[in-house]
């Protein structure tokens, strides 16, 4: 049952995918499969991309910066959702080259990817950097006052490289629902990606619903069909909320115009 | 019959007790880790005294051990520590599933970065036979192990033609700076916290400077001078981390790793400050051992047995990550996790070279 449920949900991905009119001036955003139907950005449809949105204008091809928890690539039918964002990013917008550079370490501290970020920052050169934040901080026990400064310093110096920057939100498990430790670090993110105006893709929303619709009374918590379908939603939440953020909501201005250099 | 306290023991038993407090990041004491106040840590201290302990099994210049015994034994040693591994990580992967189970919380898996082995357990597992996939904090024996496999080509090397091991050495650290050249893991996306290439640097440093000649004896003889130089580096180093004043990567020329700090590629910056740092270290040996001879004896007791303690230590500084978010632990929580974690290392140590005692 859990496995028709999951093929299910991923054949909506697919279609949605699949759907998705692959066009520069006016992309299709595909709508969200029904299980991934909570709203996934905090505030996504005022926060725009800039220098995202001038890497796809100037160039066609944009370097994405992924730091936080490892994932396994090209193995699990939903265990990368970054490939799948890279899939419907490339797919929406015909000829846009898609760099997806993968750093992620498990369990790495705000303040080690911190310092890791600038220097990928050097690496890499990425356009966009995804920040999986708060999960290892909260584990750890390390004051959510601390992570967020760090987040919020780490934002600031990201913007003034011109690399803009989503968070992606705790993990969601059920017997931290009411942890108030765990609670005081999602806090502190949400509360820091707010008053910095970034995206944050509300995992653990996201996770909360999935399981309250999916999760059968007396199934554990430790499935992984749920770590799966929360993936494969996340993508999809990611992935439409920067199409809206480039091309839906974005007004033109000065970031428009290419850079002296490419005059 | 185990051997008497000495300074590499020592610096290596103190390497393996920094190693199990940071490995409880946000504990209290992490805090008191001489990484606080340096550009280096306690892992370039283990890899150079790993490539030290080389000179031992190489055997001295005028007794060298015979070509095939040492090809044969160093193989072996890292075969040893190949198994040693495998049995921990699985240990540990035993110990991450049944806290998931117990405490209700599969991020237990991801927070280790575990969950591979349960949602893609085919690709997880050839992963960890060939290394490529580790576990958080499970990264360093695996480049430990990369190097004495390759600790016969350096043996051999520095026996026929010494002059060369070192420029092989360091460019071979060199290009994998410039061209950023690591190895990757797989199945989960990503690079070796350790580059393995870059680390191989530390490793013949320490076996080139164990040594009375050459690199080593240059070394030796200069040695007053050189801690005159450190001194005033080292405590800028250690104002500079303290204050979080660091060089902007970005603003960093080309190519940047060479001009900014970072672990996984043993930067100049981390290299260049832990040869000073050491050469400053390496005066405190004797007094220590004078006044504090308790401590030197210690410490130089975990050194010793540095594989047990590495291994017994790595599980037990996952436990007490475990036990810290089961119990939300304070700082009378932390100390007495790092105490009674201590207390087992150096029992565990104390038995064995007990065992090790003829009867």
């Amino acid at each position: 049952m859990n496995a028709l449920r999951r093929l299910a949900s991923i054949g909506l991905v697919a279609a949605a995918l699949a759907a998705s009119a692959p066009a520069v001036a006016q992309p299709a955003v595909a709508p969200v499969p029904s299980e991934c139907a909570t709203p996934g950005g905090d505030g996504a449809a005022a926060i725009t991309f800039p220098h995202l949105g001038r890497a796809v204008t100037t160039r066609q091809k944009i370097v994405v910066l992924a730091i936080g928890s490892s994932v396994v690539g090209k193995t699990g039918m939903g265990g990368d959702y970054y490939q799948l964002v890279e899939r419907f990013l490339e797919s929406t917008f015909r000829g846009l080259d898609v760099v997806l550079v993968q750093r992620g370490i498990s369990g790495e501290l705000a303040r080690d990817g911190a310092d890791r970020i600038r220097l990928e920052a050097a690496r890499s050169s990425p356009d966009v950097v995804f920040w999986q934040v708060g999960t290892a901080d909260a584990m750890a026990g390390i004051d959510p006052a601390e992570t967020r400064e760090i987040v919020r310093s780490t934002i600031r110096w990201l913007h003034d490289h011109q690399i803009d920057v989503v968070l992606i939100g705790l993990h969601y498990t059920p017997r931290l629902s009411g942890d108030p430790e765990y609670q005081a670090m999602r806090a502190a993110i949400a509360e820091v990606a707010r008053s910095e105006g970034v995206l944050r893709i509300r995992r653990y929303e996201v996770g909360e619903t999935l399981d309250r619709l999916r999760r059968p009374p007396n199934e554990a918590a430790t499935s992984v069909d749920l770590g799966d379908i929360g993936n494969t939603c996340m993508a999809e939440h990611l992935a439409r909320a920067l199409a809206t953020g480039l091309f839906a909501r974005r007004r033109p201005g000065d970031l428009d115009k290419p850079p002296p250099s490419a005059r | 019959m185990p051997r008497s306290a000495n300074a590499v023991d020592f610096w290596r038993g103190f390497a393996l007790v920094e190693i199990f407090v940071n490995h409880i990041p946000g504990n209290v004491w992490e805090a008191l880790t001489h990484k606080t106040l340096s550009q280096s840590d306690s892992a370039e201290l283990f890899v150079f005294l790993a490539g030290w302990s080389l000179k031992h099994v190489v055997g001295p210049p005028e007794d060298p051990r015979p070509t095939a015994r040492l090809i044969l034994r160093l193989f072996l040693r890292a075969g040893k520590l190949y198994a040693a591994h495998m049995v921990i990580v699985m240990a540990a992967i035993a110990l991450l599933a049944i806290g998931s189970r117990v405490l209700d919380n599969p991020l237990m898996l991801e927070w280790f970065n575990a969950s591979a082995v349960f949602t893609a357990p085919v690709e997880a597992h050839i992963g960890l036979v060939l290394l490529t996939y580790q576990l958080g904090y499970f990264d360093i024996l695996p480049l430990y192990v990369v190097l004495l496999f390759a600790s016969p080509f350096i043996a051999l090397l520095h026996r026929h033609r010494p002059a060369l091991l070192l420029p092989i050495s360091a460019a071979i650290w060199f290009a994998a700076l410039v061209g950023e050249i690591t190895f990757a893991t797989w199945p989960t996306e990503g690079e070796w916290f350790f580059d393995p290439l870059c680390w191989q640097f530390d490793f013949v440093l320490g076996f080139l400077f164990a040594r009375s000649t050459g690199p080593g004896g240059l070394v030796r003889r200069h040695l007053a001078a050189i801690r005159w130089v450190a001194l005033p580096i080292v405590l800028f180093a250690g104002w500079a981390r303290w204050a979080g004043w660091e060089i902007d990567p970005t603003a960093a020329p080309e190519p940047h790793l060479l001009f900014v700090n970072d672990k996984s590629f043993l930067t100049p910056t981390r290299i260049g400050h832990f040869l000073l740092l050491a050469a400053l270290a390496s005066a405190l040996w004797e007094p220590l051992a004078r006044h504090l001879p308790v401590a030197a004896r210690a410490l130089s007791l975990l050194g010793r047995n540095s594989l047990l303690v590495f291994c017994i230590g790595s599980l037990l500084s996952l436990a007490a990550q475990i036990l810290r978010f089961a119990m939300r632990g304070g700082m009378v929580f932390d100390t007495l996790v790092v105490v009674c974690g201590l207390g087992i290392l150096f029992a565990a140590a104390a038995v064995a070279d007990w065992w090790e005692r003829p009867e």
